[in-house]
């Protein structure tokens, strides 16, 4: 009798889990036709792992060539990637649990359905820890691998690491369900998400600034190291013993140094996944249903808000009016900007700490050199942010936007809209990096111009670019902003973005290095030297001008031939 | 049948009646090698409900899509109020209220700031806005709930919103699919109501629907859809005359014209079994 059951349980956790399978199957794998898609990203992930594995083979092969500290280093650094994987892999599991297991368009099937909760807790376990750790896994394979080949480990290493990669990661998935569902009966589900995408981002931000300012690059520097022994000193104790993360870490750092393996903490990494896994389906099936009771209690229509503004009848006022209410209103949206902040600190932070007196070449030539390569880099800046917030802005509208294409505001000018709305924190974000790095660097004269002048081209063609990848690639489906990244368009037009910078800035190396040459030896700029700058700038726009309308344009066609 | 058909839809391009606010001629939709919309040709008056029905997957969403000015066809022209949708789109568009069958709406704006966008998408005179959105808003109960997200209204209350937001633009040509999908039984009285006045006051509504109370109680003529091309066009007279059932309700014409005649043998099945 009891294997009947046993045997129906697992028949049914099977049939849970077709739905996820075959969708996969489907995706990756469709029927009569060569997956070139999975191919290719099947290739492109390959080359990232290698580019990451030859990357810290050389970082780490370094430290070794330094001393004993360097090992010590390399050890710490190998202790903070895994509890920095460990911690992202919690939070991004309860942002994903709390949509899997409660917001899901499927709950309603799947427990209005004569199954178990434990059974619903199973394929909601593996699904979400899939679909959030496997990106972890994969990359973190070639990063732990690196140490391996450094340290030229035995055969044993390869197994222990595999192992340890997924135990640390399943110790992880494992507590974040868990914690999540006994979160969600404290906080209706939508709030919960909300809290812990603030905790995630907070955090993010705190790992990113902590690791920025305590100057990673000074570690390496031999002249920095009597500062540092104390703070080495501290490094060679092993990791507190209370976090999972440092288990692994642990292992197989004493593998690694002494070819030993502990026992106990082997032990550990088998035990706790599956003991953090029964508690999961025990909380699931003691606050479960009173958690889905109040995510669906939990609908906000208590609130109201202020919105008794007159009407006006300009459709770029209430363009503008509703990008922002959109954008405001989200908390997946506006958190970002915490992010942005940080970036832009650390970004400027980078300027104010840049060793150019150590240079070889002189201090003024330096800073006009790393002032124009600037353009460059606020450029990339610019269409990383372009990517994440204006590329999805068409998309974004999803179902809603038959309202768009059925009133008569036609497509260009719902376009120049949305460019115009985008345009005005891009500007301001994109002066801040240029006008403030400037300053730091000291830099006045033409240089000043040609930066902010060329930086301001290339934003302003690369939020049109983003707009037009946006319209051409929309995917109304998407379930969020950040979702449409991953798509082939936003691929696309990080590529081409970059290789317009890199075309500007390539052409420009020529007749920027004249005129400052003449500037800095006399403090004059030559009518010809001023005529190739000249060239170069209206080059510049012509060839900006052209990609702005060219896929402006025919992101237009495409939204209009395809309707809503 | 077929004559029925040429008789009603032999106006051309050019020939358009001056009371017809809506002319499709000819039109053709190809999804890949499917035909969805094949060759239907038809026109709606000053003032008249047309009703469109079909079974599902006849083809009725993709042809108000293209009416609507939300998919492009392949083959044919639709001229509203004696303008090409091709040429002349944000004219046609001005003159046009499309009301979905689903409602999507922008999740994060409430219902008031809706109602905003939308008139200032299609221009709308102040005045004209608070005189409209005031007694719309009273009219389906949505006063308490206007300075509230949308994403907290239910589905009938979002369909509530979005009807009011079309007849809140006077516009002459109102263009529905499936419009009492969702709604209570008052607000349904009310939208019917509101159909039958703005008639009367010369709007032009073509309206897709399943039920066929509705498009009997409502509507002035009929066009029946059938594998994308148009089985029967005309006044229930004249359906009852081309289906061959001179008494008989719009029930078993609609059976009888869209080639349900195996019903009776399922349900025959069905009470054996």
């Amino acid at each position: 009798m009891r294997y009947i059951f046993i045997a129906m349980k697992s028949s049914k956790r099977k049939t849970l889990l077709q739905p996820f399978l075959l969708s996969a199957k489907n995706r990756f794998f469709p029927k009569n036709k060569i997956p070139f898609r999975t191919l290719g990203v099947l290739i492109f992930s390959l080359a990232v792992c290698l580019v990451l594995y030859k990357v810290v083979v050389r970082v780490v092969t370094y430290f070794h060539s330094q001393n004993e500290l360097g090992i010590i280093l390399s050890l710490k650094i190998f202790q903070m990637a895994w509890i920095t994987m460990f911690a992202m892999l919690v939070f991004s599991c309860m942002v994903s649990a709390v949509s899997t297991l409660f917001l899901s368009q499927d709950n309603e099937i799947i427990f209005a359905a004569p199954l178990a909760k434990s059974d619903i807790f199973f394929m909601r376990y593996v699904t979400t820890s899939i679909y959030t750790s496997w990106m972890m896994i994969v990359f973190s394979i070639p990063i732990f691998a690196a140490y391996g080949t450094v340290f030229k480990a035995s055969i044993l290493y390869w197994p222990l690491m595999l192992g340890a990669i997924i135990s640390t990661a399943a110790t992880a998935t494992t507590f974040g369900m868990g914690f999540t569902v006994v979160l969600v009966n404290l906080f209706p589900a939508k709030r919960t998400k909300d809290i812990i995408l603030y905790l995630s981002i907070c955090f993010g931000i705190f790992i990113y600034i902590i690791f920025r300012l305590m100057r990673p690059e000074d570690l390496v520097n031999p002249d920095k190291y009597g500062h540092f022994i104390d703070y080495l000193s501290s490094l060679a104790t092993p990791a507190s013993p209370y976090i999972p993360a440092a288990w692994a870490s642990n292992l197989l750092s004493y593998y690694l140094m002494d070819r030993e393996i502990d026992i106990l903490i082997t032990a550990l990494l088998v035990v706790t996944p599956l003991t953090l896994f029964f508690l999961g389906e025990w909380a699931m099936e003691r606050w479960f249903l009173s958690g889905f009771t109040k995510s669906q209690e939990s609908f906000g229509g208590y609130r109201s808000f202020f919105s008794r503004g007159k009407y006006k009848r300009s459709s770029l006022q209430w363009t503008f009016l509703k990008e922002s209410k959109l954008f405001l209103r989200d908390s997946a949206e506006w958190s970002q900007l915490f992010m942005i902040a940080a970036l832009v600190i650390v970004y400027l932070y980078n300027f104010k700490v840049l060793p150019v007196e150590r240079s070889m070449f002189e201090e003024e030539y330096v800073t006009n050199l790393i002032s124009f390569l600037n353009i460059g880099l606020t450029g990339f800046v610019v269409a990383s942010l372009a990517a994440r917030f204006v590329y999805p802005s068409i998309g974004a509208e999803g179902g809603s936007f038959y309202i768009i294409m059925s009133s008569p505001l036609s497509t260009a000018k719902y376009i120049l809209h949305k460019y115009l709305f985008y345009v005005i924190p891009f500007t301001v974000l994109a002066l801040i990096l240029l006008v403030v790095s400037n300053r730091l660097l000291n830099i006045e004269g033409p240089m000043w111009w040609i930066s902010v002048i060329t930086g301001l081209i290339i934003t302003w063609t690369v939020l049109a670019m983003a707009l037009g990848f946006g319209a051409i690639y929309a995917d109304f489906k998407a379930e969020n902003r950040a979702a449409a990244l991953g798509g082939i368009g936003a691929i696309l037009f990080l590529f081409t973005a970059i290789a317009f910078e890199m075309a500007i800035i390539f052409l420009g190396g020529s007749p920027v290095y004249r005129v400052m040459r003449g500037w800095l030896r006399n403090g004059v700029m030559s009518a010809q030297d001023l005529l190739t700058l000249t060239g170069w700038i209206l080059a510049s726009v012509a060839i900006s001008l052209f990609l702005a309308l060219f896929f402006i344009r025919t992101g237009i066609r495409k939204l209009e031939a395809s309707g809503s | 049948m077929d004559e029925l058909n040429h008789t009603e839809s032999n106006t051309s391009a050019g020939q358009n009646n001056t009371d017809d606010v809506l002319v499709i001629d000819s039109l053709t939709k190809k999804f890949g090698k499917f035909t969805a919309v094949d060759n239907i040709s038809l026109e709606v008056k000053q003032g008249e409900i047309f009703g469109f029905l079909g079974p599902n997957g006849a083809g009725k969403t993709t042809t108000i899509k293209m009416i609507a000015g939300l998919l492009q066809p392949d083959n044919g022209k639709i001229f509203i109020n004696n303008r090409s949708l091709v040429s002349e789109p944000q004219k046609c568009k001005q003159d046009t209220g499309y009301i979905p069958d689903r409602p999507y709406l922008f999740e994060k704006l409430t219902g008031f700031e809706f109602l905003q966008f939308i008139a200032s998408l299609y221009n709308l005179e102040p005045e004209t806005f608070s005189r409209n959105t005031a007694h719309y808003l009273k009219l389906f109960d949505l006063e308490d709930w206007q300075h509230h997200l949308i994403e907290s209204y239910s589905h009938g209350m979002r369909q509530k919103l979005i009807i009011s937001s079309i007849f809140m633009l006077e516009p002459p040509l109102i263009v529905v699919d499936e419009p009492m999908v969702g709604l209570d039984p008052k607000s349904a009285r009310i939208v019917k109501e509101l159909f039958k006045s703005h008639a009367l006051r010369g709007t032009a509504i073509f309206l897709s629907t399943h039920s066929l109370e509705i498009a009997e109680e409502l509507c002035d003529r009929i066009g029946i859809i059938l594998n994308g091309s148009l089985r029967a066009l005309g006044n229930l007279k004249d359906l009852q005359l081309a289906a061959r059932l001179e008494h008989s309700d719009l029930e078993e014409i609609f059976l009888e014209l869209t080639g349900a005649y195996e019903l009776q043998d399922i349900i025959n099945a069905l009470r054996s079994g």
